[in-house]
């Protein structure tokens, strides 16, 4: 594919009048096929988007219009008073949903960094075993532990309603701890050799050298996570039953069955759900993408 | 030095240092091993034993000796949804391995604009599968667009009830002949209508997350194997079937792989956009296990689902394990 620039030279010692027109038609069609794939890809949001701004007879009118033919950006605002219940409002759903994240991010790089540290930098008993049984943990289809998962936490430990449902089981992954370890091994020794020199522990070496070395690695970890708990529907499901514990997934969810017709304020709901991703995608979409590509390296 | 080095870490401070260290580092995993010991490893044997026994939630297990297993395995709900599944990997997992691939060569090239292409081709694979769900449950609906855009480019009117509708693929092309499938035959109508659409969509939100894994795997490949290949007179599509793809072979059986073990469980669309009707035809195992296990169908049967569920995860293990020998002995030969 990078024919066009990176081999000019032999390519004109081989064919010399084929080239050009082939550059051209070359660069047409990959534009058109970028372009095409581009526009399918977004379209879907794109029409939501307008989508928000229809009244409800026009969104489900036929033939469809693209353009609103009245622009109704109030629909914005009535999302945020509807409302399932005493306390049960969209609100409060997001309010569930940001500390979800909150918390669930804070675990997790506290608690993977602790764990990829011992892996990267320590030596014990055990250790090629334990690593190897992590990543072995990260092969169980999720159906398996879905079941006793339910009985354990539901039934056992009373977490129905809790947040504590979805935040002790989620506190730390196996994941997370594994695109660390990758991380920390790469970093150079000699700064903590030389905080050993000075007498440092090793919690000390873990917080004031390894972690601040870390933050791209530590930056994609809390993306990743937040992206994960935003989007996260099965677990509130499960264990959210109370319509005040809902989350954003969940709620739209119900929303959807609630106001079968008014799917503007659906529409809304789910551009409200999918901005603050994007959005942190496109500042960030580096981060991510290593994420992605450690994914794919185990 | 070295010598000195060893007898010194002989004597007893050795062992104390090495100790130390040891007790540091389980104290540095203790918060994973606690939470993984109980939440994933306990809760494996749990259902392991669950497996063998009847139990509802409210009363104790009682044991079954491997009749759960018995049970799910002429259970025609369980069938139809590996059934289902087994269709829904077959298209989509091909499908979306080769558009991810054709997109990360598009972005790969030297071409103007590449993050921004790469931004708006990954856009649908971050957000949430409920908003995405939500959204083409619109599309999709009888007035929607997806309708009008067909009947658009058909010139003819487009009605179809795309998650209402049960019609099989085979069914349909057979009914084009004027044949039927007789209903207790329904193994051979192919994935309905409904599915298909949720193929479709799935298909989009997920070839952009494997097309970032591609285009790592391009980046990696040096520049001085397209220069040689250059010089010996390989372009294009000759270049791309004999250079780059099989470079490309271990990522593609790690997609594979994924994509496989990902269609096998799917979950959350199917049960947003059609709770597994029309007529079961958009039921999958972990939707049915789900149903199960909270008694959305009659009293909970958490024994049974649990049997259901390790069913799903050795037929799960069996095709990734084909694969990969399959495709590894590929690679050897080359």
């Amino acid at each position: 594919m990078a024919t066009a620039t990176t081999t000019q030279q032999p390519a004109q010692v081989v064919q010399p009048q084929a080239k050009p027109a082939q550059y051209y038609l070359d660069r047409v069609i990959r534009y058109a096929l970028l372009i095409g794939i581009g526009l399918v890809l977004l379209s879907p949001f794109i029409l939501s988007f307008l989508g928000t701004f229809k009244t409800n007879r026009e969104i489900l009118a036929y033939p469809p219009t693209i353009i609103p033919t009245e622009w109704h950006p109030e629909n914005w605002g009535r999302v945020w008073e509807t409302s399932a219940g005493p306390g049960a409002t969209f609100p409060r759903w997001v309010l569930n949903t940001i500390i979800l994240c909150l918390v669930n991010i804070a675990t997790q790089v506290l608690f993977c960094s602790m764990a990829a540290f011992a892996f990267a930098r320590l030596n014990f008993p055990g250790k090629e075993l334990v690593f190897s049984g992590m990543l072995a943990t990260m092969m169980i289809p999720g159906a398996i532990t879905l079941v006793p998962g339910y009985v354990l936490i539901a039934g056992r430990l009373g977490w129905v309603n809790n947040y504590a449902a979805i935040l002790v089981p989620g506190a730390v992954g196996a994941f997370g701890i594994f695109l660390l370890t990758q991380f920390f091994k790469a970093l150079p020794k000699e700064l903590e050799e030389a905080a050993y020199i000075d007498g440092a522990s090793r919690w000390q070496i873990y917080k004031d050298v390894i972690l601040p070395l870390a933050k791209p690695a530590l930056l994609t970890l809390v993306i990743l996570t937040f992206q994960a708990q935003w989007n996260n529907f099965l677990g509130p499901l499960l264990y959210f039953q109370d319509a005040s514990m809902y989350t954003m997934t969940v709620g739209l969810s119900f929303f959807r069955q609630q106001y079968q017709t008014a799917w503007n304020l659906v529409l809304v709901g789910s551009m409200l759900n999918a901005i603050p991703v994007l959005i942190l995608f496109f500042l960030f979409n580096k981060y991510y993408i290593e994420g992605i590509s450690y994914a794919g390296l185990k | 030095m070295a010598a000195q080095a060893t007898r010194q870490r002989t004597g007893f401070w050795q062992n104390e240092k090495a100790r130390g260290e040891a007790l540091t580092a389980y104290l540095f995993l203790s918060p994973y091993l606690i939470i993984t010991l109980v939440f994933t490893v306990g809760l494996l044997i749990y259902a392991v034993y669950l497996s063998f026994t009847r139990f509802d939630l409210f009363t104790p297990p009682e044991w079954r000796g491997i009749n759960n297993y018995i049970e799910s395995l002429g259970d025609a709900r369980f069938l139809r949804s590996l059934y289902n599944v087994a269709w829904y990997s077959l298209i989509v997992t091909p499908v979306q391995t080769l558009l991810a691939i054709l997109m990360a060569v598009l972005l790969n090239a030297p071409i103007a604009g590449k993050r921004f292409f790469r931004t708006v081709f990954y856009a649908p694979s971050v957000t949430s599968s409920v908003v995405i769900s939500m959204i083409f449950i619109w599309l999709y609906n009888r007035n929607g667009f997806i309708n009008f855009g067909l009947s658009q480019l058909l010139s003819r009117d487009v009605t179809v009830s795309w998650l209402q509708e049960p019609r099989g693929l085979i069914e349909i092309i057979a009914g084009l002949f004027g044949g039927t499938i007789p209903a207790d035959q329904w193994w051979l109508r192919g994935p309905s209508v409904a599915l298909m659409a949720i193929m479709a969509m799935n298909i989009f939100t997920t070839a952009p997350t494997f097309m970032i894994m591609f285009l790592a795997a391009l980046q990696d490949i040096p520049g001085y194997v397209y220069e040689a290949a250059s010089l010996d007179g390989s372009y294009g599509a000759h270049r791309f079937v004999n250079i780059t793809l099989p470079l490309l072979r271990p990522v593609i059986l790690l997609v594979i792989v994924l994509s496989t073990i990902g269609t096998f469980q799917l979950f959350d669309q199917a049960l947003l956009m059609t709770a597994g009707g029309p007529l079961d035809t958009t039921l999958t195992p972990t939707l049915l296990i789900y149903n199960e296990a909270l008694g959305k169908a009659g009293p909970p049967r958490m024994g049974l689902a649990s049997s259901m569920a390790f069913v799903l995860g050795a037929i799960i293990f069996v095709f990734t394990f084909i694969q990969r020998h399959y495709i590894e002995r590929g690679t050897e030969q080359i």
